[in-house]
């Protein structure tokens, strides 16, 4: 509680914090576990035959349910389909100097997955680029399990 | 609103503590997968989704149902979003049924969820604001000064509210998705569990709930589709007032006394404790039952308690107007889908629909939700013949 630079209202610091916990269901749980624990990627196979990864638990096509079952392993690589550069990131950004927000198609998908790319400069990000992850040394769950996508060559 | 409005499905998820198997998505399609298995009707086959729960802040989501709608089959269709804090269930209910009055659509499914594990509905409520004193309390503590002027007014004695939660988890023990069952809850569990907020015990107070209900609205077109006999909607409507305001009671506000009495206006409702065969009306404290008695018209001004002393509202005691069959919000409170909750009970009963609580030959049942600061107010009427 304090007078303004002016002395003329009170100020005052308001932290809005919750302890929010998720449950992430039987499909996404898989994708975050296999990664994770493994280091693997798995996409999910819908009726019409495409590979979606991140994997929905929806079929998008006949509103039906999908199942553990019709996961598979894609990736690790793949390729940035659409990227911007982000030339000031901020704090608790995956990439502590300028890197690109990224949609990355990772092999054997054909739905992509937003990520960061960690390519040192601009000049080198460019669409089509392959890709390939970087996992955290410490992984507990969650999308930050990878660290960021660094391109493959 | 010419049209008639008909509930012919409806679903609901085992309310418990903790559904860690599934997200958000996954509880609230296991509620709309058995409103639609019992309406018959494909995911497809859905015209509009009205979807609801309560405050955003609670679970850190902000419009969850925005990345929910492609898994709920509402790509290029209308999905409307209510918010009315602890009253959404049923205020979403009734926009759902608005839409099928009113001519818009044939078939609405309606929901409302919450997933009270993964925040804390508590702290959630009472975030502390500068210069405000904390009040550290949740809703418990912000209703108790509620209770403690009823009962100043009324002079009701201490044990109706103990009376109140024993009946309500006694009627949770004969339905399978009531969250708390308590085999042998009895007047001395409840009264010696610790006193939280006075007069309010532990024992008097909700549950924090995930779960989640659906229900499959109809026009009359539709009215049969399901093969089971439908519930026909007879009255909607809701009121609200503001949390602070010059002369508001918040013992028997007014815009839950104008919204019942619109409501039985509409309906030709005369005498709800007669004309009324069964309530399901939002207790999520114990002493909300004698309280709202009052508002709603089932007892005079300081006689609602004598209502609820008398066995009057409990299935076990052969009472005449039994309140909250289901167990209730005293039993089972995922807050979104409270209010949907109570609307789909009352639907369930004049279905003839209710299992081990259903209330002999059901007609006609009155459904109550109850928002924010005791001020949104969503009711509405079903009955087994058409309006």
């Amino acid at each position: 509680m304090q007078l303004n630079d002016h002395g003329e209202s009170l100020c005052g610091q308001h932290v809005l914090q919750y302890p929010y916990r998720r449950a992430t269901g039987p499909i996404l749980g898989r994708f975050f576990t296999e990664i994770r624990d493994n280091g693997r990627f798995l996409g999910i196979k819908t009726s019409s035959g495409s590979v979606l990864c991140p994997p929905v638990e929806v079929d998008p096509d006949t509103l039906e349910d999908l199942s553990v079952d019709d996961l598979q392993e894609v990736g690790p690589a793949g390729c940035v389909t659409s990227w911007t550069w982000l030339s000031e990131p901020r704090p608790g950004n995956p990439v502590q100097r300028p890197f690109a927000w990224a949609l990355i198609k990772l092999d054997g998908a054909d739905s992509a997955l937003l990520h960061a790319v960690d390519a040192g400069s601009e000049s080198v990000m460019r669409t089509g680029m392959r890709v390939i992850p970087r996992f955290a040394d410490e992984r507990n769950g969650g999308i930050r399990d990878i660290a960021c996508f660094v391109p493959e060559d | 609103m010419a049209s008639r409005c008909a509930v012919i499905g409806i679903g609901q998820t085992k309310h418990t503590d903790k559904r860690l198997d599934v997200n958000h998505t996954g509880m609230v399609r296991e509620a709309c997968n058995r409103a639609l298995e019992d309406a018959r009707l494909s995911w497809k086959e859905v015209d509009a989704l009205v979807i609801g729960k309560a405050p955003d802040t609670i679970e850190g989501v902000i419009c969850p149902e925005l990345y929910m709608a492609e898994a709920l089959g509402m790509v290029g269709k209308p999905l409307f979003r209510v918010h009315t804090a602890g009253s959404v269930g049923g205020t979403t209910a009734i926009v759902g049924a608005e839409l099928v009055r009113a001519g818009v659509h044939d078939k609405v499914l309606v929901v409302g969820w919450q997933k009270q594990s993964e925040s804390d509905i508590t702290w959630a409520l009472s975030p502390h604001l500068p210069f405000d004193p904390p009040l550290m309390a949740g809703a418990g503590g912000f209703f108790a000064p509620h209770f403690r002027e009823y009962i100043r007014r009324s002079a009701a004695p201490d044990h109706v509210g103990i009376k109140v939660a024993v009946k309500d988890r006694r009627h949770a023990l004969r339905n399978p998705y009531a969250h708390l069952h308590q085999p042998k809850v009895c007047f001395e569990e409840i009264r010696d569990t610790p006193m939280l907020w006075d007069p309010l015990r532990y024992g008097e107070t909700c549950p924090s709930s995930d779960g989640a209900c659906a229900m499959v609205l109809s026009s009359e077109k539709y009215a049969y589709h399901g093969g089971t006999r439908p519930a026909w909607v007879h009255a909607t409507e809701m009121r609200s007032e503001p949390t602070i305001m010059p002369g508001r009671d918040e013992v028997n506000p007014r815009a839950g006394r104008d919204c019942a009495a619109a409501l039985y206006k509409q309906a030709g409702i005369t005498n709800p404790r007669r004309d009324f065969d069964c309530a399901e009306i939002y207790v999520a404290f114990s002493w909300f039952e004698p309280m709202l008695a009052e508002t709603l018209g089932f007892a005079e001004p300081g006689e609602g308690w004598k209502l609820s002393d008398s066995g009057a509202t409990s299935l076990d005691e052969g009472g005449d107007i039994p309140w909250n069959c289901s167990g209730g919000v005293l039993s089972s409170n995922p807050i979104g889908a409270s209010g949907t909750l109570r609307m789909a009970e009352a639907a369930l009963q004049v279905r003839g629909q209710a299992g081990a609580h259903q209330v002999d030959g059901a007609r006609l049942a009155l459904a109550h939700a109850l928002g924010g600061a005791s001020q949104f107010f969503a009711m509405w009427i079903v009955g087994s013949e058409k309006p």
